[in-house]
């Protein structure tokens, strides 16, 4: 039966009174303590400059079970593509005398499927005692499908690794770099190792499908309780996340709130985050001004080194 | 090799350890035919290899995963009495519906509104919906071998392994061009291509897989490059003795070394009793 006109116009309004009660509120978000802490070489000075830092932000990590979440891609011995494995002993380092019950390091890397290979190349078997011991392989751990909650990308449900589900707390522990497709890649595209290769293959190309931003904000989302650590000793600039070339900054920037962390390493990067789209997804574009976050330490003016990016994203350039 | 002390209860072998999956599985019980059947372990693991077949005749890469993914082909290389002949059949359809995102209908025409010429020729994707990429590509046309009513679709398969080689001869996960930029091969999937590509004529890749064989450092790598380019009639000895970290890279390694290869003369995959 076709509608009448009133009855089209009625199912309309209805439509119209309904899409607005559901369009989004301009959305308010706490202000967050970021913390920039200049840490010019890898070298002893880390592990003191990381214990600060998981203290001043994490006070209560006495019993709980924690996830060290790095970023390992390939390894080139030419290159600065993973985080260097001296910051992430000192993250577990720290976490260990603070008290926590468990802490495991696990990666999924995304081109590569001999994660242990890749680990022992990138040095983490040479840094971190009983690496093997205390690592999970996030591409070949045990999972369980989570539904996606209001889901920004096109992805209604991911299967995720048991290790990562059943943490308290999600440290994420990426390489501060360019990246060709998301425009930085940071402490919140770094969660996309914890997608299963064996499940969705290498690289997780699903999540591609989905909208690379969107795939980043949902993942974000599905880890309520995360801090962030960025590596950015030495960084990447130009074609990262692999092909780029090694940038000095000389900072570790770390936060709870992670899309606080990965605004104020773009802006230490002298790119404008709100024009990269994972965040302005993440946080609404009013809520990536530097008024929005509390910097402590360095101010960003202090360590702000300009990285070299590509053609695609050279209007993404200033703050 | 010991396999029944790595062996879960379930009758599967995990990536490394935990919690059995279907490509370690599969590919231990592949290395067991070419270098010998531990009965007690095979059995087992068949079994539980047969319980993962999905609905649709895929299968699933593991219990809790519902959809069927690339690990099908992988279970099609085995002996067909190891799953079952109509069970290998319907691997086998359900392999026939897969291809790459990128080649459907829909993407061309959004290609073709775009002024993109490029051609699509149908791999296979990891997972269902996504595009395609080397690794089930490459298996997806072994499991084909033999099968000459999917000759067309083999075809394709390898048209598009050669349309993702890199410019240096190689292979990498299926990346070969980004952004203008050219991407780097990797050992293992470079062996794993030029294992489906075994009639073709590839020098260039033939020295690349020997080029990257002088320098690898992995199990994997190793493995792969050495059956890649034993299908082409090259004969190598493993330039190292690497360690063998995980299930795979033992199953591989076994592989590597059997003289008796299924991967690399699929035509010796003939019945086995366990």
């Amino acid at each position: 039966m076709n509608p009448t006109r009133r009855q089209a116009l009625t199912t309309l309004t209805a439509g119209a009174a309904l899409s607005a009660c559901s369009r989004p509120q301009p959305q308010h978000f706490p202000i967050t303590n970021v913390s920039i802490v200049k840490s010019p070489a890898y070298n002893m000075d880390v592990y003191d400059t990381i214990l600060r830092l998981v203290s001043q932000h994490q006070p209560n990590i006495r019993g709980k079970r924690i996830v060290l979440k790095p970023n390992l891609v390939e390894f080139d011995a030419h290159t600065a593509i993973n985080t260097h494995p001296l910051v992430v002993h000192a993250t577990y380092e720290a976490f260990r005398k603070l008290g926590a019950a468990s802490v495991r390091i696990a990666e999924g890397p995304g081109h590569r499927r001999g994660t242990l290979d890749l680990a022992d190349a990138a040095g983490y078997f040479s840094t971190v005692p009983k690496f093997e011991d205390n690592f999970t392989d996030l591409n070949t751990d045990s999972v369980a499908k989570r539904v996606i909650q209001r889901p920004e990308s096109k992805l209604e449900s991911l299967y995720l690794p048991h290790t990562v589900l059943g943490c308290d707390l999600l440290v994420t522990l990426p390489k501060m770099k360019t990246h060709h497709w998301a425009g930085a890649t940071l402490a919140m595209k770094n969660l996309f190792g914890l997608v299963p290769g064996a499940v969705y293959g290498w690289p997780k190309n699903v999540l591609h499908w989905a909208g690379i931003p969107e795939s980043i904000v949902d993942l974000h989302h599905l880890f309520p309780n995360q801090f962030a650590i960025v590596d950015g000793i030495v960084g990447m600039e130009g074609n990262g996340p692999i092909q780029g070339t090694p940038k000095s900054v000389g900072v570790l920037v770390a936060g709870n709130d992670v899309a606080a962390v990965d605004a104020t390493c773009c802006r230490i990067m002298d790119i404008d985050p709100k024009k990269i789209d994972y965040l302005r997804i993440a946080r609404r574009e009013d809520n990536l001004g530097e008024s929005a976050f509390r910097q402590i330490g360095e101010p960003i003016a202090a360590v702000r080194t300009s990285f070299d990016l590509m053609d695609v994203w050279r209007s993404a350039r200033g703050v | 090799m010991d396999w029944k002390s790595q062996q879960n209860t379930d009758g599967g072998w995990a990536y490394s350890r935990g919690c059995s999956w279907t490509e370690p599985t599969a590919l231990v019980l592949l290395a067991q035919t070419a270098t010998g059947i531990d009965r007690t372990a095979f059995a087992p693991g068949a079994q539980f290899l047969r319980s993962l077949q999905g609905a649709d005749g895929g299968w699933k890469p593991q219990a809790n995963v519902a959809e069927s993914t690339w690990v099908t082909a992988l279970v099609a290389l085995l002996p067909a009495e190891t799953i079952g002949l109509t069970q290998r059949r319907r691997a086998l359809d359900w392999l026939k519906g897969q291809t790459g995102r990128e080649s459907g209908w829909r993407y061309r025409l959004t290609q073709r509104l775009n002024g993109n010429k490029e051609e699509f020729p149908e791999g296979w994707p990891w997972f269902p919906g996504a595009a395609a990429w080397v690794i089930p590509t490459s298996f997806s046309i072994l499991a084909f071998a033999g099968e000459p009513d999917l000759s067309s679709r083999v075809a394709e398969g390898r048209r598009f392994l050669l349309g993702h080689m890199c410019a240096d001869g190689g292979w990498n996960h299926g990346s070969n061009r980004a952004l203008g930029r050219d991407g780097d091969s990797y050992p293992e999937t470079t062996g794993i291509a030029l294992l489906a590509l075994r009639e073709a004529q590839l020098d260039r890749s033939l020295d690349r897989a020997k080029k990257h064989l002088d320098t690898c450092r992995t199990a994997e790598g190793i493995a792969w490059l050495r059956m890649g380019l034993a299908a082409h009639g090259i004969k190598t000895e493993a330039p190292i003795a690497p360690p063998c970290r995980t299930t795979m890279d033992q199953a591989l390694w076994a592989l590597s070394n059997a003289p008796r290869n299924p991967l690399v003369t699929p035509a010796i995959l003939s019945p086995v009793s366990y």
